[in-house]
C-alpha cells in the first residue's frame, strides 16, 4: 500500500504573478485525497528535485463535498479535491496526477480562486426570497410535497463552480451568468414567496448574460458534483422567457 | 470581472436576437433546406421530374429574387452572423470534457462554418449570381442536364460529388441537431427524458434528410440523360475524366458531346 505517487501542480505566487509546475512525491495512504495530498505536501513542501517550496495554498472546508470550496481541476476536469481519491486517480492514470486552478475565475494564490463572479450572478438574478419588515405575517403558503422534491435538490447547490468552469460558455470575458444561477432563478420562481419577484428574475433571464448565452453543451449537468438538474432548470427557464417575453411585447 | 452593467455587443436586444437566431435557423432556413434537397432528390425519378419541380419554382419569376432574398438568402446571412458571433463567444473545450453533449455543440460550430463556406461556393457554383464570377453552371431552363454536369466537376482534384456530400452532411447534422437544442432554448423539452426522445426524433430526421441529400448528389453524379460539350480548360479539371456507368461518355477526355443541352453557360471558357 505504502507507494509513493508523483503530483504535478500549477503554481501562482499572486493574482498577477506568472504561473509555474511543481511536481512533488509524496507517500500513497490508505483512502488519500486530493485534499490530504495537499497537506502532506504542506507538511513537507520539497519538490521532485530536491528543491525546497512553499506550501501548497489550497481552499477546502467540509471535507464533504457539500461546502463547494475546494474545486480545482484534477487531471485536467474540474471536480472536488476531497472527494478525488488518489487511489481511483492513478487507476486512470498512474504516472502522476496534475492539479490546477479552475481556469475560468481570477487565481488568488496556487489552488485559491475568487468565485465573485458566482455570488455577483446570484445578485443579480435576485437569488433569495424577499422576507421585508418585522411584522408576523403568519405562516407562510403551503409547498406541495411535488415542488418540495422539485426544488430540494436545486438547493443543495454549493456554488462551487464545477458547472462554470466545464461550460464553454461562461469565461472571464463572457457575460454570460451561468448553469447555477439560472438555477438558482427557476428554485426562488418556483417558491410560492420567491414567486413574488419572478418577473425580476425573467427580466435579468432575458438580458444580457441570461438565458439566450446558454449552447447546450449540457456539460454543467455532467459535472455537477450534487447532481443538481441544471439542464431542466435550463430549459425551464427558457420556457419561462418565452412566455414572459411574448407577455412583456404585448403588454407594453 | 462581469457584474450587471459589463458591456455586451448586442445592447439591450440579446435575447431578442438570439431567438430570432434560433427561429431563422428553423422557419426559413431549415424549412428552405429541407424543401431543396427533397427537390433535388427528385433527379433519381429522372431528369423530367427534376425539370417539373425546377419549373415550379421558377414559375414564381419575376417575384423569384425578392423570395430568394426575403425567404432565403438574408435570413440566412442574419443567422450566419449571429452563429459566428455565438461561436466566437464561447470557449469550446471537448478536449478536456468529453462529453456527447459537448461534442453536439462543438459539432453544430463546426457545421455552422462548413455550411457556410458550401453555401459561398455552392450559390457561387450553381447560382446565376455567380455568373459574373465564372460560376453559374446550372441553367433552370435545362436543369437536370446543367446541375448533373456541374456536379461532375471537381475544384483542386477534389471530385465536387464529395465536397457536395460533406456540405450536405454538414448543414443536415446543423439542421438536426439545431432543431434538438431548439425545442430546448424555447423550453418545449424540458425533463431529459423529453430531450432523449426529441433526440431519437430529430436523429432519424437527420438521417432521412442526410439519405435523400445524398441520394440527390449521387443523383446527379450518375446522371446520364445529357451529354454534352465542356471545353476543360482548367488545369486540375484535366485529371476529372471519369466515366460514369456504362452509357454516353465515352468520349475523349477533354471533350463529351453534346446532344440535348441549349445552354449557354456550357460553351462558356472557365
Ligand atoms: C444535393 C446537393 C445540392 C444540389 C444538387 C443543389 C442544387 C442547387 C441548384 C441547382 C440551385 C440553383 C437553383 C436556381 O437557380 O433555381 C441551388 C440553389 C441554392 N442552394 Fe443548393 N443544392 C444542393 C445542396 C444545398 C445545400 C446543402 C444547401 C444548404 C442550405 C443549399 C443551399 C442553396 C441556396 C441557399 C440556394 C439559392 C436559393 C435558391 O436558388 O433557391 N443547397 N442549389
Ligand atoms: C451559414 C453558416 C451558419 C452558421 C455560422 C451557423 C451557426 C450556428 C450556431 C453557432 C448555432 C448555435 C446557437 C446556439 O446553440 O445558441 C446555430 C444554431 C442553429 N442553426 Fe445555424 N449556422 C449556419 C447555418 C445554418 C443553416 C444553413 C441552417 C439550416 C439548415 C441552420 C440552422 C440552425 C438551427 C435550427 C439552430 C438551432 C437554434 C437553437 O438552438 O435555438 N444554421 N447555428
Ligand atoms: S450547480 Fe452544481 S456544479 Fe454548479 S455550483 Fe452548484 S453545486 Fe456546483
Ligand atoms: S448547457 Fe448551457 S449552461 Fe450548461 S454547460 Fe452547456 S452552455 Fe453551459
Ligand atoms: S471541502 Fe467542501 S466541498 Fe470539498
Amino acid at each position: 500500500m505504502s507507494k509513493k505517487f508523483k503530483v504535478a501542480i500549477k503554481r501562482q505566487d499572486d493574482p498577477n504573478g506568472a504561473s509555474r509546475w511543481e511536481r512533488f512525491e509524496i507517500e500513497n495512504e490508505k483512502g488519500m485525497n486530493i485534499t490530504t495530498a495537499l497537506q502532506r505536501i504542506a507538511a513537507s513542501p520539497v519538490t521532485i528535485d530536491g528543491k525546497q517550496s512553499t506550501p501548497v495554498a489550497y481552499d477546502a472546508c467540509c471535507l464533504e463535498e457539500v461546502c463547494g470550496a475546494c474545486s480545482m481541476l484534477v487531471n485536467g476536469s474540474v471536480r472536488q479535491a476531497c472527494t478525488a481519491l488518489a487511489n481511483t486517480l492513478l487507476e486512470n492514470k498512474p504516472d502522476e496526477i496534475t492539479l490546477e486552478p479552475m481556469s475560468k475565475f481570477p487565481v488568488v494564490r496556487d489552488l485559491v480562486v475568487d468565485r465573485s463572479k458566482m455570488f455577483n450572478s446570484l445578485s443579480r438574478v435576485h437569488a433569495w426570497v424577499p422576507v421585508d419588515g418585522y411584522s408576523d405575517r403568519g405562516a407562510g403558503p403551503r409547498i406541495s410535497q411535488h415542488q418540495q422534491e422539485d426544488s430540494y435538490p436545486l438547493t443543495t447547490c454549493m456554488t462551487c463552480g464545477c458547472c462554470v468552469e466545464s461550460c464553454p460558455q461562461f469565461h472571464p470575458e463572457s457575460d454570460f451568468i451561468g448553469p447555477a444561477a439560472i438555477s438558482q432563478a427557476v428554485l426562488f420562481n418556483e417558491h410560492p414567496i420567491g414567486s413574488f419577484e419572478a418577473d425580476k428574475r425573467l427580466e435579468i433571464l432575458t438580458g444580457n448574460g441570461g438565458i439566450a448565452d446558454c449552447g447546450n453543451a449540457q456539460n454543467c449537468v455532467k459535472v455537477c458534483p450534487k447532481n443538481i438538474p441544471l439542464t431542466r432548470s435550463i430549459a425551464k427557464a427558457g420556457r419561462s422567457a418565452t412566455v414572459f417575453a411574448i407577455k412583456q411585447f404585448f403588454e407594453k | 470581472m462581469a457584474s450587471e452593467s459589463s458591456p455586451s455587443s448586442q445592447g439591450g436586444h440579446h435575447f431578442l436576437l438570439r431567438r430570432l437566431h434560433s427561429l431563422a435557423g428553423i422557419l426559413p432556413v431549415g424549412v428552405f433546406l429541407v424543401v431543396h434537397l427533397t427537390v433535388n432528390s427528385t433527379i433519381n425519378f429522372g431528369g423530367e421530374a427534376f425539370q417539373t419541380q425546377v419549373d415550379r419554382i421558377h414559375d414564381l419569376e419575376p417575384f423569384l429574387l425578392p423570395v430568394e432574398i426575403v425567404g432565403i438568402f438574408l435570413p440566412l446571412l442574419f443567422h450566419a452572423v449571429l452563429g459566428f458571433q455565438i461561436w466566437f463567444s464561447g470557449r469550446p473545450n471537448v478536449g478536456a470534457y468529453k462529453y456527447g453533449g459537448n461534442l453536439r455543440y462543438t459539432f453544430q460550430r463546426v457545421t455552422g462554418g462548413v455550411a457556410f463556406v458550401f453555401i459561398l461556393y455552392h450559390l457561387w457554383h450553381m447560382h446565376w449570381l455567380g455568373e459574373s464570377l465564372g460560376g453559374a453552371r446550372f441553367d433552370p431552363h435545362d436543369a437536370a442536364a446543367t446541375a448533373a454536369l456541374a456536379m461532375k466537376e471537381s475544384l483542386f482534384g477534389v471530385p465536387l460529388n464529395l465536397l457536395y456530400a460533406v456540405g450536405v452532411l454538414a448543414c443536415v447534422y446543423h439542421l438536426a441537431n439545431g432543431l434538438w437544442t431548439s425545442l430546448i432554448t424555447w423550453g418545449i423539452t424540458v425533463g431529459p427524458s423529453s430531450q432523449r426522445t426529441s433526440g431519437y426524433v430529430c436523429a432519424v430526421f437527420g438521417v432521412v434528410l442526410g439519405i435523400v441529400g445524398l441520394s440527390s448528389v449521387r443523383g446527379f453524379k450518375t446522371y446520364e440523360g445529357a451529354e454534352v460539350t465542356v471545353q476543360h480548360t482548367d488545369a486540375e479539371q484535366h485529371g476529372d475524366t471519369e466515366q460514369h456507368g456504362d452509357a454516353g461518355q465515352h468520349g475523349d477526355a477533354g471533350h463529351v458531346s453534346a446532344s440535348q443541352t441549349s445552354s449557354q453557360d456550357l460553351q462558356r471558357e472557365d
